[in-house]
């Protein structure tokens, strides 16, 4: 009883995947102007530091950061992604949860590592851009224009799909840090976290 | 507790729960992909006419307006314009005519589903807990997050912080500026939430009993029909290559 995940853990889990989809979205905007849309994933993992920092102080058992990898994954599908978001979701919430448990939940280090993993999960959103590149660009010229995709084709290489998922474990690194200090600063003393 | 319950319901027009998240799905399978033409407007009569049907009148008016501006300007603007002009038509195009109607119905099914309803019909069909309860706090929460966000952002903007130049230099201050009253109202809900599944019996073990009646009708029967008759469509165009009309 005391490993299995309870109502409680549950809604935590569905609170703070609400409001790591709503950064998520809420990034995915500027996604528009056609130099950024690879800057979402460290940009997304820079900002979703500071909730996810909290919502580890909450986690106490195995599986709660896979919840929310499964449950950001089927909203990501449901909104209108494909089914790619869930399974890499789903992978790198598995690894981030095992390296939570190797700090037996406490490990400061193991929780800025694991969100670090964490952060490339995001990358799937991205992967169909690199495996389906022709009907990507095909898509991409019907919807945005030529002029659109010539300025974003350079993205279309291997090596930045490789510096992108880099990029995300770092930023995710250093907002996993900044979250560390906003915690401390007001959520310790407020005895929320 | 505001938070389970809804507003805009109307009791006289019951449509799945299952029937909606269906559609949902396949709207949004569908709209991000190149789909012919009638295809489409079979499928964006849903979130129109369901919209119509419920409380939402004047949305779905507004709604069947840009749509049909968007497909306009995507058949007759595009071609004849160049540069800035013609991504501003298609890129306006393309955002109404396939990005609009997943996200209304995204709008439609979140207004319109009570979390009673949307348990009992999962609890149905035997989806785990673990998937139903985070999912239907999601459902709920995402307004009250929408409206905290609101005023943070205006409490914001009296103290002239915000997204400007000046706030901008120092990124790390802007966010913890927004996410510190964000997370503890989140902090709080998650609590008064707990407290709220205790009441409801969420966490007992034992199979529950729902007062909510969920089941399919004929409108939800006409629902499946048409998205799945868009959908059939959309298969037979780009994988079949054939075109009908």
């Amino acid at each position: 009883m005391e490993n299995k995940l309870n109502v409680q853990d549950f809604i935590t889990t569905g609170i703070f995947s609400a409001i790591y989809m709503i950064v998520v979205f809420a990034v995915a905007m500027i996604g528009y102007i056609p130099i950024f849309m690879v800057a979402l994933p460290p940009l997304i993992a820079v900002i979703a530091g500071i909730p996810f920092m909290l919502f580890l102080t909450k986690v106490k058992k195995f599986g709660m950061v896979t919840l929310l990898s499964v449950i950001s994954g089927l909203i990501m599908f449901l909104s209108g992604g494909t089914w790619v978001p869930l399974l890499t979701f789903i992978i790198f919430g598995i690894i981030s949860d095992l390296i939570l448990k190797l700090g037996s939940y406490k490990s400061r280090k193991m929780s800025i590592l694991g969100y670090g993993i964490f952060c490339i999960g995001i990358m799937g959103k991205m992967l169909p851009m690199w495996v389906l590149k022709d009907s990507y660009l095909g898509y991409m010229t019907s919807s945005m224009g030529t002029e659109y995709t010539n300025s974003v084709m350079w993205i279309f290489q291997d090596w930045v799909f490789v510096l992108l998922v880099i990029l995300s474990f770092i930023f995710g690194i250093i907002g996993a840090y900044i979250g560390e200090k906003v915690l401390d600063k007001h959520f310790k003393k407020a005895g929320f976290a | 507790m505001e938070l389970l319950t809804n507003k805009s319901y109307n009791s006289n027009i019951n449509i799945d729960p299952r029937t909606k998240i269906l559609v949902l799905i396949i709207l949004s399978f569908i709209v991000f992909s190149d789909a012919p033409l009638y295809s489409t407007l079979i499928l964006i009569s849903i979130p129109f006419f369901c919209l119509f049907i419920s409380n939402h009148k004047k949305a779905a008016i507004i709604y069947l307006i840009l749509f049909i501006f968007a497909q306009i300007s995507l058949i007759y603007l595009v071609p004849i314009t160049h540069g800035a002009l013609n991504t501003i038509s298609l890129t306006f195009g393309n955002l109404i005519a396939r990005m609009a109607p997943s996200i209304l119905m995204g709008y439609y099914v979140i207004s319109t589903t009570r979390v009673s309803e949307f348990v009992a019909s999962m609890e149905e069909i035997k989806v785990p807990k673990s998937i139903i309860i985070p999912l239907s706090v999601i459902f709920r929460y995402f307004p009250t997050l929408f409206d905290e966000i609101k005023s943070i952002r205006d409490a914001m903007k009296m103290k002239g912080i915000g997204l400007n130049f000046d706030s901008l230099k120092s990124p790390v201050t802007l966010m913890e500026y927004f996410f510190v009253p964000v997370l503890i109202n989140a902090v709080k809900t998650s609590d008064e939430l707990s407290a709220a599944s205790l009441t409801r019996g969420l966490s007992s073990p034992k199979q529950r009993t729902n007062i909510a009646k969920v089941g399919f009708t004929y409108l939800d029967i006409i629902l499946i029909f048409l998205s799945l008759l868009g959908l059939a469509f959309y298969l037979l165009y780009s994988f079949g290559g054939i075109t009908i009309a």
